[in-house]
């Protein structure tokens, strides 16, 4: 389905009282067939989707003005960048503000996957040969929003240098920011950044999204950044109210002169995923994200002007965490026989109406061109119950033992994920397992506390995009960010030397050893998973979502690119 | 009869510093805290970080000490700020009481509006058709659970009609139009199931006053259903109704959690739920207090109404 959808859109027609009341009798009477008929059509929901994963850019010349209007699910409780990495804060943060380097936009990209570096604050840049040593040259003439305390000052080297100091000082970016030995500003637009070690991916750690960068004159007002977002990016915050709005206007200084097309851009609070959905259906919220393949179909049903798009998944980002650094899972062939004992294709089957993944960690085209099937995910990643069986009863487990896992409910299909897990494993290898649900606060705090026992229903961030942040930053022992626990000599020497190669076939071919060696230790044994649609209404243009970037979340600056077509 | 008030205001002292003690107590009990939540999935911050933050907001004070500074914060009406948001909680409450309170008047009066009318017809009409439809409205209401029929209501109506009540809370002073579009389906919501029990209630209580003798008498004496109806019976069978109408009030503002979250509005139970999932002490503190004065004062209000229904009634 073309971006530029040739269907007319509807004309409201207004509706009389008499129509009113005829169809509310109607509807009184449809709702139980109705409700019924919705649920037998999830459980014959096609296993293949028939949705398209790119959406090519509009032909047409963009056209200024309206408002896009989106119900959302996060509400970010603060706004300070330092302090969380939610998605809720960054759905705002990639909009009002910039980083130094940038992912492409969707009308840029070459395809869903292309993840070439562009210039955001920074013009050009360029590393030493050994890759300690990275020189920006900044945009000229980029002014900060024309709001108190910057009033449309102009950015400066200066600004880089304090805000990557601050990140580094304190808070949730620390542990990247941190490798960062000093940080000089030869002149005005020039920013050089001494690293402790070399990487090559230096760059694509600048250009995650949560690399905003904020300027100095909010945080020494305030003490913090909570309550006031200033940045030089495509919008300005005009207003921010928990649990009611977020109004987004045009900047009309942003240094890519003519952009953002639209006037304001709304973020409706709306925590209800039904009611979520009914604000698409009445036009009252423009982007909607749904996670199943019925669910797409569902809303085309009711919303048949509707464009959707597949977001298709490239990696897994939850599986089974365990206690490895401690017995019964430091012994690498009790985790193998675990993840032979578990069938992750009826996973696939029945969660995601034949539409998942099996799992793995890393996006696939950080080290192959295709989706790994399921006999690339190597013997440790194949369903064969019996051979199990027969490694645990090996490793000393004959008769299974007794563990605990505790999850939290990311979305609906994850408690069934885990009692089938569960399932698998009573039945398999006679493990039992006491499965304990927990509220996001005390499972978070627990899981990230890393002192836990038996397992854990793991993840890791979201936001994550860069190869570096992928593997070094979740992988190495040392990184904060390793919340599966694991300690393998072979993995922190093999991501270590992948920040030093520069070749891009080089570190594809690491990156394949990085991953095998995950596999056939079963240090993060992934489950499978679907990304979900999104879908948007027939005006928009340039709407569409890159892997890894979705236009609601984290891969919101994309919408500096989008236009309204009425 | 001011004795009876002083007393009973003597009697809520010790109701409420105990209410106090338990939430505090069991906020501390629950697992994990604000900053937790706060930093997200990040999982970027070092143990130093963290205590450093925990010694910020005041979490690293042995808990005798975090309970005397919030009491004095109580007593002297400045409750402090939340720990997750850093916003005054004097100003979370500004902007979600009105809303808690507009929703659950609404409420009400629509379940009234509903209730006494059919609980009256089904006593006088008692097992005929009219007093079975109002029973199976009755029973349909407390069957069908709020986030039942919202989710319903709000998915139909934009299906069928392609609307659905505007999102983004309106405030009643600067914009009633939006306001009254925001609040009348969710009330209906809560209405249509508060009328379930105070119809019943009604009905009950009604039959039981009409089998009275001085119904008999009033009756023998030739007055007119409706003066016995409405002048002797229903006042006198409206005793329990307003012990009950009182009880589902101090519900509603308590916090309609489920109606707010399914109609997307800012009250106190999303402000409340939200801050017990976020562990924001201050604030799930400072709410239920307000719930627990609320509370003691709508029984005490409700208890004073019985002398003005029944002049027979005396407080000593």
């Amino acid at each position: 389905m073309p971006t530029d959808d040739p269907r007319p859109i509807p004309v409201r027609h207004p509706v009389t009282r008499r129509d009113f009341l005829k169809r509310a009798g109607v509807a009184t009477v449809g709702m139980t067939p109705l409700v019924a008929a919705a649920s037998r059509a999830r459980a014959s929901a096609e296993t293949s989707s028939p949705y398209p994963d790119w959406m090519p850019p509009s032909p047409k010349p963009p056209k200024r003005g309206k408002t896009l209007v989106r119900a959302s699910a996060w509400d970010p409780p603060v706004l300070d960048p330092r302090l969380t990495n939610s998605v809720g804060l960054f759905q705002i943060a990639s909009l009002t503000s910039s980083r130094l380097v940038r992912y492409p936009f969707s009308d840029e990209a070459a395809n869903t996957t292309d993840l070439t570096l562009k210039g955001d604050l920074a013009e050009s840049w360029q590393g030493s040969p050994d890759f300690r040593v990275w020189t920006f040259k900044l945009r000229k003439g980029v002014k900060w929003h024309n709001v108190p305390p910057l009033n449309g000052r102009e950015l400066v080297a200066q600004d880089i240098k304090f805000c990557f100091e601050a990140y580094a000082k304190e808070g949730v970016q620390s542990f990247t920011f941190q490798e960062i030995e000093g940080i000089e500003t030869p002149d005005k637009h020039t920013v050089r950044v001494h690293l402790k070690m070399p990487n090559t991916m230096f760059p694509q750690n600048l250009a995650e999204p949560v690399s905003v960068i904020f300027p100095r004159e909010v945080l020494e007002e305030d003490g913090d950044l909570k309550k006031r977002m200033v940045g030089t990016g495509p919008f300005i915050l005009k207003e921010h109210t928990r649990k009611v709005r977020v109004v987004l206007t045009r900047n009309p200084d942003y240094f890519d002169t003519g952009r953002p097309y639209i006037d304001e851009y709304h973020i409706l609070s709306t925590p209800d995923a039904a009611t979520r959905l009914a604000a698409f259906r009445s036009g009252q919220s423009d982007i909607h994200f749904v996670a199943s393949v019925a669910d797409a179909g569902a809303i085309l049903k009711t919303t048949p002007t509707a464009v959707v798009q597949e977001y298709k998944t490239v990696q897994t980002v939850f599986g089974l965490a365990l206690a490895q650094d401690k017995p019964p899972f430091n012994d690498v062939r009790v985790r193998r026989a675990i993840s032979m004992a578990i069938d992750r294709q009826r996973q696939v089957d029945t969660l995601y109406g034949g539409h998942g993944i099996l799992g793995w960690g890393i996006p696939y085209f950080y080290f192959q061109d295709k989706m790994p099937t399921a006999a690339q995910l190597g013997p440790w990643w194949q369903y064969k119950p019996a051979e199990a069986k027969k490694l645990l009863a090996e490793a000393g487990h004959p008769n299974g033992f007794e563990s605990t896992l505790f999850y939290y409910e990311y979305f609906p299909e994850m408690t069934s994920q885990v009692q089938l897990v569960q399932q698998d494993l009573k039945r398999n290898l006679n493990i039992e397992i006491k499965i304990s649900k927990l509220d996001y606060t005390t499972f978070f705090g627990r899981y990230a506390d890393g002192k836990w026992d038996g397992m854990a229903w793991g993840f890791k961030t979201g936001y994550a995009t860069g190869l570096d942040e992928q593997t070094y930053q979740y992988m190495h022992s040392k990184s904060t960010k390793n919340y599966w626990r694991f300690a393998d000599p072979v993995i922190d020497e093999l991501v270590t030397k992948l920040r030093k190669t520069p070749d891009r076939g080089e570190q594809r071919a690491l990156t394949k050893k990085v991953l095998e060696r995950e596999h056939d230790q079963v240090l993060r044994m992934w489950m499978p998973y679907d990304a979900g649609f999104l879908s948007w209404q027939p005006y928009l243009r340039n709407t569409g979502s890159l892997a890894l970037r979705r236009n609601d979340g984290y891969g919101a600056s994309t919408l500096a690119r989008l236009w309204i077509d009425k | 009869m001011y004795k009876y008030v002083a007393r009973r205001l003597l009697l809520s002292i010790p109701v409420l510093f105990l209410s106090s003690l338990i939430i505090f107590g069991l906020m501390r009990v629950m697992p994990g805290d604000a900053l937790t939540a706060l930093m997200g999935e990040s999982g970027n911050v070092g143990p130093k970080e963290l205590e450093k933050l925990r010694k910020d907001l005041g979490l690293d004070q042995p808990y005798y000490k975090q309970y005397l500074i919030w009491a004095w914060q109580m007593v002297s009406l400045n409750p402090g700020y939340s720990i997750f948001t850093n916003e005054p909680i004097e100003v979370a409450l500004k902007k979600s009481i009105p809303v808690t309170l507009e929703l659950a008047t609404l409420a009400m009066i629509m379940g009234l509006c509903i209730a006494i009318p059919v609980g009256v017809l089904s006593a006088i009409r008692q097992d005929r058709a009219s007093d079975y439809t109002g029973r199976i409205v009755a029973i349909s209401g407390l069957s069908m659970p709020d986030f039942w029929l919202g989710t319903l209501v709000i998915t139909f109506a934009a299906i069928w009609f392609r609307w659905m009540p505007p999102l983004g809370y309106a405030s009643l002073w600067e914009h009633p139009w939006t306001n009254l579009q925001q609040f009348l389906l969710p009330a209906a919501v809560l209405g249509f199931r508060l009328s379930a029990a105070t119809m019943r209630m009604t009905r009950s209580t009604l039959l039981e006053v009409l089998r009275e003798d001085y119904v008999r008498t009033a009756w023998a004496k030739g007055l007119g259903e409706r003066i016995i109806i409405y002048k002797h019976a229903l006042k006198n069978a409206l005793i329990p109704v307003i012990t009950l109408v009182g009880g589902q009030f101090g519900t509603l503002l308590a916090g309609t959690v489920i109606v707010e979250t399914i109609f997307a509005l800012p009250g106190m139970g999303r402000l409340t739920v939200e801050a017990i999932l976020f562990r924001d002490y201050p604030i799930v503190q400072t709410n239920v207090m307000l719930v627990a004065i609320t509370l003691v004062t709508l029984n005490l209000l409700v208890d004073l109404t019985y002398a003005w229904l029944d002049p027979r009634i005396r407080y000593q």
